[in-house]
């Protein structure tokens, strides 16, 4: 006996494109096919409903509030991310989220527990036996000031973004997006996002 | 089954130069670009019925719909300069559309069907010559029982019930208007319907 029919073939099966191989499989299956009818029986009901048609003077009601919106607006101008196509800003957005990400979940916190309070800098004359970096294999240094400045630039560039402009781009996140970049993440990526979430998890269970 | 209905207004419906409405899609873009806004009035006249069944399928009453589809053209006008000529205006547009109406739901809930006396009796008329009264009413309650159920879906399920069923597009096109993969589109499909039979089960 073959296997049953996934969800995508009972598609199939409705729009009368299941492959004949499977559709062998309705035969002998009394499960399948009763579900298969069933699909294809919603699909039947929902495809005989029509919109109701409105009246002909709404149509000329229609165009005209539009215009009116419209005539008093120019097309705003594009942006120079239109014209470098939102494909191509989908590895940049991704590497930024992720560098955020990081710096938000692993830097910025460990800057904050290893950086010393003025005063405490003032009288400390201690050094450490043991180096953080020695001590930590994963330890990243705290900021420099050319970190600092790459990181002004980051956040004020985010800053100066609207919500509409990145939607425009393509920049939003749409349905399915989260699911569709985490199923298409490499290996190296797929590490990472797990190192990020198993460490945010440590951080809030703390 | 799956049949497309998009009727273009004729230009003496719209009353605007012939030179204009013999534009390709494309060519009332770049016309609308470089100043003449009547070229964006043969782009309304061209693809309002289908925005506006799009946003109808969405919300399921007049008003809404109305306002609905008025807010994609009022974008696609604001955005027209990132319309990629390559590209079809019809599905740019339905882009748009998905997502005003997506966000619309998300704020707020579908309300029923109301009388609207701008509807025309689409639902009430005799089809037929075969169907009595008593039949179209029938059919009249049966459509307008379905159109509540599908108010009634996830929105990601009705999404693609609506551009599926209802506008015809092909899977892959709607996972990319969605965002999603082919197989999460078929995926979405198939609970909308089981989802819908178990709906209209419920219904009295």
């Amino acid at each position: 006996m073959t296997t049953h029919l996934r969800d995508s073939e009972f598609v199939d099966f409705a729009e009368g494109t299941l492959a004949p191989s499977r559709a062998g499989h309705l035969d002998t299956c009394a499960r399948c096919r009763d579900e298969a009818e069933q699909v294809a029986a919603s699909l039947r009901d929902v495809s005989s409903v029509e919109v109701p048609e409105p009246s002909p003077l709404f149509w000329d009601h229609f165009s005209a509030r539009v215009r009116q919106q419209v005539a008093h607006e120019a097309p705003e101008p594009a942006h120079w991310w239109s014209s470098v196509g939102v494909r191509a800003l989908v590895p940049l957005v991704a590497a930024l989220a992720v560098l955020i990400a990081f710096v938000s979940t692993a830097l910025l916190p460990r800057i904050t527990r290893s950086t010393p309070a003025a005063g405490e800098l003032a009288s400390s004359h201690v050094t450490p036996a043991v180096s953080p970096a020695a001590a930590d294999p994963d330890f990243l240094s705290p900021f420099d000031d050319q970190d600092a400045a790459v990181w002004a630039v980051l956040t004020a560039a985010a800053s100066d973004m609207r919500v509409d402009e990145a939607h425009a781009a393509g920049m939003g996140a749409h349905i399915g997006a989260v699911d569709h970049e985490v199923t298409h993440l490499n290996q190296a990526e797929l590490k990472e996002l797990n190192r990020l979430l198993q460490s945010e998890l440590k951080r809030s269970s703390d | 089954m799956l049949t497309r209905t998009w009727a273009m207004a004729t230009p003496a419906e719209t009353g605007i130069k012939v030179t204009v409405t013999n534009q390709t899609d494309a060519e009332l873009v770049a016309a609308c670009l470089a100043g003449e806004r009547e070229a964006f009035d043969v782009i309304v006249e061209r693809h309002r019925r289908h925005v506006y069944q799009l946003c109808y399928r969405f919300v399921g009453n007049h008003e809404d719909a109305s306002d609905l589809a008025q807010d994609v053209f009022i974008r696609a006008y604001r955005g027209l300069r990132t319309f990629k000529s390559q590209a079809s205006l019809g599905t740019w547009l339905y882009r748009i559309g998905v997502n005003v109406c997506l966000n619309r739901v998300s704020v707020k809930a579908p309300k029923p069907e109301s009388l609207d006396p701008l509807i025309a009796a689409s639902d009430q008329r005799v089809a037929s010559q075969d169907e009595t009264a008593a039949d179209a009413l029938l059919r009249g309650e049966r459509a307008a029982q379905v159109r509540a159920a599908i108010g009634r879906l996830p929105k990601k399920q009705r999404a693609t019930l609506v551009l599926r069923v209802y506008h015809d597009l092909p899977h892959d096109e709607i996972a990319k208007i969605l965002g999603s993969s082919v197989g999460a589109v078929k995926a979405n499909f198939f609970h909308a319907l089981n989802n819908l039979k178990r709906l209209l089960r419920e219904q009295p």
